[in-house]
Formats: structure tokens, sequence, C-alpha cells
């Protein structure tokens, strides 16, 4: 075991001095340092998804990256998706469509789909389904979160009356 | 399609209370709990099928700094009772465990020691150096194996593996056989499955040591009977333990039973007076949680030339694996129960046998009686396959009318109020089955394989307590709730369930709003925390909407009869006749219509509390009502899902083209609900029969122990599902509630290998085991002496490709 180190990075718009030991992963040290529970782990080893948190803007699990990594980086989590009391369109939508049950996976579908939908505002059912197939969820058979998706990203590209 | 109703509350679509706390980020999950001070457990677990313990030396690991204390199953045995299993029930042997194994241990997974350290990296290394001395035993890893009379022993206090076997006849399935035109055998395999949650299990314990008293965090469907579990197994009353569910990631069945690491951890707070906290890893929860199905079924029937079934007999033998946290005929013997299900079948034989084996031990998943309608929809084709006739024909051959209802099972369990040969019907119609006909014809002409699959699904959602008597089985069906109207006039309510996702906020909200008369936004339902709700059954089965909903329902109505009570004296009527209470406002019949007396229920409220003086004569101060409930027997909701596949015959890849899932589960509390439950049991369902699959090697090694292995379905593989809303109220439940969510589970297995097998029909091989992969139906494939197959699809395509 090494000393923990003094990291210095960017956590929802907020510069946060920390100091982790090297091998303390990113989720646990959201979770457990930073106190930003919504970041969930299902896995640990990569597959289920529900650790997806953002990274200088991109999709990463959390699970597979250590704090260390993330000094002068910044990080996005679900804490930062809505405004004061307004949902963003995705989680507007995720509820509207039902799009969830016991939410264990939502965190990290929301913030894949943060990121996917500013680069692809239009995409077809097939697609979402495939960049979905990347978060596991256990309790919902996907099709009210594939509505979700769509109709956010319409709400997104036409505005809430579409 | 569904019949309307007069609710003003139940029914309507309202969006779930939970959402808002999940989108954000803000659940409180057990992990999400800080607690500032509490140990991390971690568990040393055999790396072993079966093998003796000879030592455990934890000196290395207790030396390692951060390290609290590292306990083994003597300790353990000092601070807890064993769990002793023994039902008065025929057939079934009782059975005892430690809380830690002390002697050997009996699967992969099992757990021999715990380490608590002050963070959870500490106590894994530390966990790591624990040192374990095995002498392994030869594993037995299937039942026909189990079943050997030279088999090692499992749980060695029994005289074999074979833990429960029971068996039952009505009718005469002998005379039937010798009328019969025909006996049809067909075999069913269920392999391994387990729940997966994405939240694994976890706890904390914190052991207040002035007041003795046990706070228990614990993600559980169950909190009362868990609450006596652990009172029961601490030697503590019940009334120094208290159950607290956080929100749950799912469980399915898997948060139910106490386990043993969590009574572990409970004990160890206890022991040192410190909060101690566990949360399993993914490989934990897939190889020692709990384990289900791996069911084998063998039915016979007799029948007649047009496809009526005159007698069936099943065999069914579950491998249980190595401990039983619940009566080992538990799952097994409800399928025997209600597999004739649907059909109109009076002679009726089975043999039940529960068997055990190294490998994590089995509990209810979501549908413990998942594989009953494959088995019977199953035979059903087998039997128009033998006899090359139109599967749907035969169904409805056999298919129970209205008029044949009520209808008793051949083993005493009473239909009525169902509806299976209209849902058939309705998904037969939706499907068009003689245009199918013809494309899957036209199709196999150019070398395509099309199937069709129908499987209607009789549910057992909700057990009263006179259906655990008649099964012997200690425990009860009933249920319990509060409701307060507080003098503000809004109202808290409680009852003994837990949700796990399901989103019960809302549609419990809207049972009290309709029983008592108020908006559902003005209505709160407490659940989870055994110092607050009643002593209550938990979760399980489909329970939640006929015992809690109607428990709530009938709660509500009893506080209404109260606050009218009170109304009818302020206004200085003689009593409550005429009165109602509508959105909150306490209404009066006159002039033949119902008008606003002036009064709100808030009025009422604050004469109940703080004028008590003012009451009518008999009437106590307050509003606060309680109340239980048992529902019948049993209740039952049907459904019958269709499904169309295409199957590559190069690769043996299915596809779904068309899903439907036509379904009569009563009074709906709230459609938004149980159509994510609908979806979500389907998927599940699909995901278990196409691709998951807890896999045990010939030594006892499970080799399905990460996300990679064990195969759960993602979006790419859940078609579209269409749902056919058919719903017809039960007379005997409060405002007519069926109950559902396991269903689907039930109807998506045999659906997909019903139309898997109908696909084929030209290949002449049918499959009897799951799960569907591309490997095993190409396996078939191969097998099968189809090379005249084959050729005709080279030729076709040639021809194809020529034309
Ligand atoms: S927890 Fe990171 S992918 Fe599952
Ligand atoms: S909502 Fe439970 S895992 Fe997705």
């Amino acid at each position: 075991m090494t000393a923990p180190v003094e990291i210095s990075l960017v956590v929802n718009g907020e510069t946060r001095e920390i100091r982790v030991p090297p091998r303390k992963l990113l989720s646990d040290v959201l979770r457990e340092d930073l106190h930003l529970t919504g970041t969930h782990v299902g896995c640990e080893h990569g597959i289920c998804g529900a650790c997806t948190v953002l990274i200088d803007g991109e999709p990463a699990r959390s699970c597979l990256t250590f704090a260390v990594q993330m000094e002068g980086h910044e990080v996005t989590t679900i804490e930062s998706v809505a405004t004061g009391d307004a949902f963003g369109p995705l989680q507007q939508a995720l509820h509207e469509e039902h799009g969830l049950q016991c939410g264990f996976c939502t965190a990290g579908i929301v913030m894949t789909f943060e990121a996917y939908l500013r680069e692809n505002p239009d995409p077809d059912e097939a697609e979402v389904r495939e960049v979905l197939s990347g978060n596991i969820c256990r309790c919902t058979g996907y099709q009210s979160i594939v509505a979700a998706i769509l109709k956010a990203a319409r709400v997104i590209r036409e505005g809430p009356s579409a | 399609m569904t019949a309307k109703n007069d609710f003003r509350y139940i029914g309507q679509p309202l969006p779930r209370r939970e959402d808002r706390r999940f989108l954000i980020g803000k659940g409180r999950y057990l992990d999400d709990i800080a607690m500032p001070g509490a140990l991390h457990a971690c568990f040393v677990r055999s790396p072993h099928g079966h093998a003796r313990i000879l030592s455990v030396d934890c000196a290395a690991a207790r030396a390692m700094p951060g390290v609290a204390g590292v306990f083994v199953g003597e300790d353990l045995a000092c601070w807890t009772t064993s769990l002793r299993l023994a039902p008065p029930i025929e057939g079934l042997h009782p059975v005892e465990m430690t809380t830690l194994p002390i002697d050997k241990v009996r699967f992969h997974g099992d757990p021999v020691a715990v380490v608590l350290a002050e963070d959870r990296y500490v106590a894994e290394d530390a966990a790591e150096r624990v040192e374990v001395e095995y002498e392994p035993i030869d594993s037995v890893v299937d039942t026909d194996s189990a079943l050997r009379p030279d088999a090692p022993k499992v749980d060695e206090a029994l005289s074999g593996n074979l833990v429960s076997h029971q068996f039952f006849s009505a009718g005469d399935i002998a005379a039937r056989s010798a009328e019969a035109e025909r006996i049809v055998e067909a075999r069913f395999d269920l392999h391994r499955h387990t729940h997966s949650p994405m939240e694994t299990r976890g706890c904390l314990a914190d052991w207040d040591a002035g007041r003795e008293h046990l706070t228990m965090h614990i993600g559980t469907q169950a909190p009362h009977p868990l609450r006596g579990q652990l009172a029961g197994r601490l030697r503590m009353r019940e009334t120094q333990v208290t159950v607290i569910s956080p929100d749950i990631g799912g469980a399915f069945g898997q948060k139910i039973a106490l386990y043993r690491e969590e009574l572990a951890v409970a004990a160890l707070s206890r022991h040192l007076a410190r909060p101690v906290r566990w949360r399993e890893d993914r490989m934990e929860n897939l190889t020692s949680a709990s384990h289900a199905r791996e069911t084998h079924c063998v039915t016979r029937a007799s029948v007649r030339a047009d496809g009526r079934i005159l007698g069936l007999e099943l065999e069914l033998t579950e491998d249980f694996g190595a401990y039983c946290f619940y009566p080992a005929n538990y799952m097994a013997r409800v399928i025997a129960m209600i597999l004739t299900g649907p059909y109109r079948i009076n002679d009726y034989a089975f043999d039940v046998k529960v068997v055990l084996t190294n490998k994590c031990g089995n509990g209810p998943m979501r549908a413990p009686m998942a594989i009953t309608s494959w088995v019977m929809d199953g035979t059903i084709d087998a039997v128009a396959s033998d006899l090359g006739l139109e599967p749907l024909e035969v169904r409805r051959v056999n298919a129970l009318r209205a008029e044949d209802l009520p209808f008793a099972m051949p083993t005493g369990e009473v239909l009525e109020d169902v509806t299976p040969l209209e849902t058939l019907e309705a998904a037969a119609a939706a499907i068009d089955v003689p245009a199918f006909r013809q494309r899957q014809e036209e199709a196999r002409q150019a070398g395509r394989l099309l199937g069709l699959g129908f499987c209607t699904v009789i549910e057992s959602t909700t057990y009263g307590s006179q259906f655990y008597k008649a099964a012997g089985i200690p425990g009860s069906g009933h249920e319990a709730a509060w409701v307060r109207i507080e003098p503000s006039g809004v109202v808290n309510a409680s009852v003994g369930l837990m949700g796990s996702g399901q989103g019960y906020e809302t549609p419990l909200a809207q049972a009290v709003a309709e029983g008592l008369g108020v908006p559902t936004e003005s209505v709160i339902v407490h659940m989870g925390h055994t110092d607050i709700a009643p002593y209550g059954m938990g979760s399980r089965g489909g329970r939640g909407a006929t015992a809690g909903g109607g428990t709530l329902y009938l709660c509500a109505q009893k506080a209404r009869d109260k606050a009218l009570a009170i109304a009818a004296g302020m206004l200085n009527v003689n009593d409550a006749q005429g009165l109602r209470i509508h959105d909150g406002r306490i209404e009066q019949y006159l002039d033949a219509e119902w008008q606003h007396s002036g009064l709100t229920l808030s009025d009422v409220a604050r004469r109940a509390y703080l004028d008590p003086t003012a009451l009518p004569e008999g009437i106590t101060p307050g509003l606060d009502v309680s109340l239980t409930y048992d529902p019948p027997p049993m209740t039952y909701s049907n459904a019958t899902h269709a499904c169309e596949v295409e199957i590559d015959p190069a690769t043996g890849r299915l596809s779904i083209a068309r899903y439907i899932v036509a379904e009569d589960c009563g009074t709906v509390l709230n459609p938004v609900v149980v159509k994510g439950q609908q979806q979500g049991a389907v998927a599940m369902g699909l995901s278990g029969a196409l691709m998951e699959e807890v896999v045990y090697d010939s030594a006892g090694q499970n080799i399905s122990a990460t996300f990679a292995d064990y195969l759960i379905a993602s979006a790419c593989e859940v078609p579209q599902i269409e749902i056919l809303p058919m719903h017809t109220p039960n007379r005997r439940t409060p405002v007519g509630i069926k109950g559902m969510a396991e269903g689907g589970i039930m109807g998506s297995i045999g659906v997909i290998a019903n139309a898997v097998n109908d696909a084929l029909i030209p290949i002449g091989v049918r499959v009897e085991q799951l799960p569907l992969t591309p490997q095993r139906i190409r396996a078939l494939l191969r097998a099968a002496e189809c090379t005249d197959f084959r050729r005709t699809i080279s030729e076709t395509r040639m021809k194809t490709h020529d034309g």
C-alpha cells in the first residue's frame, strides 16, 4: 500500500482538493470522500454501466478509474444534471415514460445519454438501443427507457412543446 | 377491453413519487447511508465445492493495521443460534445450519470467516491473509449423481441428498392412459438462474449498547419477518430489534431470507458494540447470495386423437443447492399444485423430488413457479406436434371456459374469476394465426425457419393464510395497515410491505385515497421501518396490490367511517347515511344530488383531535385506525403470451419479430406501474430463457461469477412488448384486485421455447433445455439429421440467386 496522494480535480464545476490512496476507485472517492452517492456501483468490473460518470465530458466507468488519474480532469455526476428544482430533458422524459423502477441503473443511463444526445441529437431506436446496451437494467425491460431517450432527443431538438 | 369502473383515484395513470429522488441522484440505498466509525466486513469464502475445514489461521490477518477482528463459525455459534427448518410436511426432512460453517464447506463461495476492518479495502486485503486448510471432498453437481446411493452427502445429518419427496394422485391415471389414443411424453429442463438485482446485498448493523437495541439497516422485502428472525437467532426480544429498509436497488426474491452474512454482521456489531457494515461485491452476489430454478420436469399426457388431454403425470426434480433457507419443497410444490392451470384436466398425478447438491442454495426468484407454464403449454405443443394438429386448436380443445368456473383443479386449488380462454383468443386474434401459418409455409419454402408460440399463464399472486395452513408451512398471508388522518387533514398511512423498485408509493396512496375519498397527493404511505409499519408479511409473490393495496383500502374505509360519524355530529344529522367524503370535502346527498356540506376533512380532523368533548357519543378522540386483512386462500390472475420468432439455420441465432401479452390482472391501482411490471417481467424471463445461466464445472467450481459470464439481456436483446389489457375484477378481493408481476416470467419462458419448437418442426428436433443460446440451437440443428433440409435451403438459395 502506498501513501495517500493529494489531487486536485473539478467535480460538477467545483475544484476539489482531496487526499486519496492511489488504489482507491473514482466511484468510491465520489461516494465516500465527496458524498456524491448518486453514482452507483453495480459490478465493479466494468460491465453494468451503473457507475458511469462524465470525465471531461465523455462517459466513463468510474469503477474502472482510479481517483488519482483524475488530477487536472473534470468529472460530472448525476447530481449536476438537474438545474435547481427543474429536471433536465432526459430526466423529465424518464419520469414521464416510466423509464425507471428501482433507480439503481438510472444515474449511469442519464450520464451516458447526456453525452450521447449532445453529439447525436437525432438517433433512431436501433442506435439508442445499441448505446444503451452498455447499461444493464434489471427492472424495466428497456422499452420505456428507449421511449424516454427518443422523447428527450425530440425535446432537446425542438423544444418542450414537441 | 378492460371493464369500466367507478373509481375516482384507483386506476389513474399517475407518475411515480420515487422518480424524483432517483433521477437527481438522491435516492438512499443501503450503501449511501453514512455511519461514522462503522467497521467494514469482508467474508472469506470457500474456493472448493465441497471440503472439510481442517483449520483456520487468522493470525496474519488480525495483525494487519486497521483490522478490528477476524471471526469464524465457532465464534458466531456462541452468539447466535442455528437455523432449524422442520415444518411438519410429509416427505420433507428437517435441516439445520449454523451461522457460519464450522466443520465443512458445501459450495464454492460458502463463507468460512469474516474480517472486520476500518475500510473495505483493508478488510479485503486481510481476508486474503486468512489461511484456511481444507480437505476437499468430491462435489455433487447434478441431481442424478446426487441421488446415487454412494454419492457424497451434502448435509451429513441427512440419510441422503433427497431432502424432500412428495407425490400425489387424483382421478385414475391408469384408466385414462388405457383409454388414450396415445401417450405423449415431453421433457423440460430449466437451468440455474440467479436474481442479480443491480444493487447487491448488504446491511449496516448498529448496536446501541446503552439501550441494548439493534438497528439493522438492510434492503429487505419483508422487514417484520426479518426482525423476528434476527431477534430469535441473536437470542433477543423482538422489542430489541428495529429493521429499517432504505431504497432497494432491486430484489426479485433475493432479499427476503435472513442470510448468514447479515446475521454475522448483526452479531458482531453487538459483540464489539460498534456499527458494522457489509456490502457484497458482484462476484459474491453471483456465486453466494441465492440461486433459483434448475428444475427438470417430465410430463406424460394421455390424449385423444383430437388432442384432448385425459390424464397428466408430472415428474419434477429440483436441484436445490447446498443449504435450505426455505423449506426445500417451497417452490417445487407450487409448480406441481397449479400445473394444470388454464386447462380442464381432472386426472393428474405428480412426483416431486428436491435434491441437495454442492451449489449455492436455492430461493424464490421472481416467479418461484417460473417453469410451470412452459411445462403445461409445452406439453400441449408436444401433443399437437405428435398428432399433427394446430397447437392453437389443442389449446381450445382443452381450455377452461367461462362456464366451467369456478373450477377445482385436481389438486383442490380453485380457479374463479379468471379468463384464460379470453386472453388466448385475444392474443391469437392479434397475431392472426392463419396468416402467420401461410407466411411460415412460404418462408419454409425459402429455407427460413419461422415459429409461433403461445403460452397461457395462471399466476398465483396472493397466498392467504388458509393456503399456508393447507400446505403445512408456518406463516400467514394476512397483511396489516394503519391510516391516520392528521389534525391538518393530511393522511399518513402504513402497511407491512416493502417495495424494491416496483414503485409502491403512488399506487398504494391511490388505494388509500379511494377508500377515504381524498386526493392522492394528500396521502403518504410509509413502509420499511418495523417501528413505524404494522407487523405485515412483506413483499413476495404478486401480493403487493391485493394484500397491501387491499388492506390499505379497507383500512382507509374504516377511517372514513369514523370521520363521517364525526361529520354527522358536526352537521347535526342522525348518522352518516347520506354523507360522503369527496376530494377531501364532506358532501351530503340532498335533493337527489351530492352537495358540499361546507365541511372539509380537516375540519373533521381538528374536531377529532383538538375538541374531543364535542364528539358524538361513543366516538373516541383522534382519527387513527388500523386493520388487518387476510386475502382468500389464493388469488389468480391470467395472461396469454404470443411470440413470433425466426431462427437463422446457419448460426442458430434467434430473433423475436413480435411479442404480445394479453393480460387480466383484475382492477389495476395504477396502469403506469402495472405496465412497467409487465414489461420488466417479460424482459427478465426472456433474459433467463435466452442468455443467463449459472454454470458449475464437474468439480463444483462456479464459472459464471462475473457479468461477463452470467449474461443479462441488454436493450439489444429485449424486444418491444405489445400489451393487451383485458382486466376483469375479482369478486372476492377488495375493489377486485388480482395482483401480478410474476406471470410475465412464466409466460415468456414458455412462449419463447414454444415458438422455437414451432420453428424447428421441419427439422424434426425439439428444444427440451434452456437457455436457448445460439450454440444450443445450432447444436440441435447439427445433431438433427437434416441434410435434406440443408440441401433444400441451399437449393432454394441458389434458385433465388439465379432468379
Ligand atoms: S459498477 Fe462500473 S460498470 Fe458496473
Ligand atoms: S430501474 Fe432497476 S436496474 Fe434499472
